[in-house]
């Protein structure tokens, strides 16, 4: 395999900034994310994670700059062609949003059978391989509110898997569950990125960071603040922002300013 | 005092009357209810676009929520089916032996033709609003999982959000179809030969009208409790419910062939 820092750029950010309304949400992000890389994105709330990997596969429109996913602008792509980037790119979310009236198996076989075509027989084949490698071979009939947030954000990470996407993006996936259960996520999540797929994860999860990020971005008031590997970033952070962040995540009743 | 006599029912022609009275009310109903069902998934879609799509939809909605079926009934049948080319109105005026059920109800006929069209309509705008009170149910987080999965609008709308808003709706579009059922009564205005229209025959050959109006109840009851259950029967389940789970038992029983 190819080392990460030499691999190809497979996204790409080129002052990037996003307004709501009067809010801006991102200022000039500038950020190139190599082939099979784990990026972890972290900073306080209201600093524009969820909306910087949102404009990744247009779940947001970008105010300014420009994306690049594999070399082509993300804004230009409509219709068929942004859904066709859209395939190629899982999005798991903080809610798992997974369909309420669907089993865990049709939740990852829908987009098999009505965007890939598969027949119904493939693509069921196809889910419960994924229900087995997300530990819910037993689970395929249940539906969404019969399973356990961590159960459902495992099987929402198989339908994220299902259509063989090159990029993972995971918007705080660990956020909504209770703690004992997001050890199960993280240990799914543990497995997918050690298999080579690019990944780019908002999460306050330092532990995971620390283990399997690369490399990990601290974005800021819709900037990125700092950059660094999980060794520098931990041990030497440069900026007083960072090392508050930190201070505070690691003993939330601790505070600095105050 | 006030004495029933049957007699004048069960009799010929009254019985024959009122069979094909019966016929003509299921048939209007059972044609009325795929059709509305069609324009109200349509009118729904149309209501969540944007501009002109949405404005025109919901101006089509007020107007035939806001407007007497019976008026609206007079209108198709007099303005609406006159302005239909001529070539249309010929072929309806053929004779038909093809489109005849027993015992001898015509169902290529102006009368039956407008009924079902204008039943349609009516019932599309309430059931296009109860669809949108179901999609309105279904958490917005979904309508995003699906597009970025790549899902177009159009099957975001077929496979994640209509299941669920018919799933969430059920009750209340049974309810619009039982009022089409019953409503099909105003069809007789427009000559179209269903349960109300027969029991006024039957009223105006023999003077039996309490009978024959009794009997014509009874009968849209009967229609109206078996339909219902029928169509709860046959609705979208509940995820996890009994019938369901027999279903999906069965599917794996079969390893999913059924699919």
């Amino acid at each position: 395999m190819v080392p990460v820092e030499n691999a190809a750029p497979k996204i790409e950010f080129r002052g990037v900034a996003k307004r709501h309304g009067a809010v801006q949400a991102i200022r000039g992000v500038d950020l190139t994310i190599r082939s099979g890389e784990v990026v972890v994105i972290c900073g306080p709330s209201g600093s524009g994670k969820s909306t910087l990997i949102r404009l990744i596969n247009g779940l947001e429109t970008i105010s300014d700059g420009e994306i690049l996913v594999d070399g082509a602008l993300v804004s230009s792509l409509r219709g068929k062609a942004l859904r066709s980037l859209r395939t190629r790119i899982g999005f798991v979310f903080q809610q798992f949003n997974l369909y309420a009236h669907l089993t865990a198996e049709e939740n990852v076989s829908l987009a098999l059978r009505r965007i890939t075509g598969l027949t119904p027989a493939a693509a069921r084949d196809r889910a419960l391989g994924l229900l087995d490698r997300v530990g819910l071979a037993d689970k395929p009939a249940s539906f969404p509110h019969q399973l356990s947030g961590g159960q459902q954000q495992r099987v929402a990470i198989a339908r994220a898997l299902a259509m063989n996407p090159d990029i993972l993006l995971f918007d705080e996936p660990t956020s909504a569950l209770d703690p004992e259960m997001i050890g199960e996520v993280l240990g799914v999540m543990r497995e997918v990125a050690r298999s080579g797929i690019t990944m780019i994860v908002v999460t306050h999860e330092m532990g995971f960071a620390r283990q399997l990020a690369d490399r990990i971005v601290f974005l800021d008031e819709g900037r990125v603040l700092e950059e660094a590997s999980p060794e520098q970033f931990f041990s030497a952070p440069v900026h007083e922002r960072t090392r508050r962040f930190l201070s505070q995540i690691r003993s939330p009743l601790h505070t600095t300013d105050g | 005092m006030f004495v029933f006599d049957w007699g004048g029912l069960y009799h010929q022609p009254a019985l024959g009357w009122l069979t094909a009275g019966v016929v003509t009310t299921l048939a209007v109903t059972v044609a009325a209810v795929p059709l509305a069902s069609i324009l109200a998934v349509v009118i729904a879609a149309l209501r969540l676009e944007r501009g002109l799509l949405r404005w025109s939809a919901i101006a089509v909605i007020e107007l035939f929520r806001n407007t007497p079926l019976l008026v609206q009934l007079l209108f198709w049948y007099f303005a609406g089916f006159a302005a239909l080319p001529r070539s249309w109105k010929r072929w309806i005026a053929d004779s038909h032996p093809w489109a005849v059920l027993p015992p001898g109800v015509p169902l290529v006929t102006p009368e039956f033709l407008v009924a079902v069209w204008g039943l349609a309509v009516f019932t599309a705008v309430f059931l296009a609003e109860e669809i949108r009170t179901g999609l309105s149910a279904v958490p917005a987080g979904q309508i995003e999982a699906a597009r970025a999965q790549g899902f177009s609008r159009i099957d975001v709308l077929r496979f994640v959000l209509l299941p669920q808003a018919f799933l969430n709706a059920w009750q209340p579009l049974v309810g619009q179809f039982l009022n089409l059922m019953k409503l099909s009564s105003l069809a007789s205005s427009i000559g179209l030969g269903e349960i109300t229209y027969q029991a006024r025959t039957i009223e105006s050959y023999n003077a039996h009208a309490v009978e024959a109006f009794a009997v014509g109840t009874v009968l849209y009851l009967i229609i109206g409790l078996a339909m219902g259950r029928l169509l709860i029967w046959l609705g979208p389940q509940r995820p996890g419910s009994r019938r369901r789970a027999a279903a999906e038992a069965h599917l794996v029983e079969t390893g999913g062939d059924a699919l």
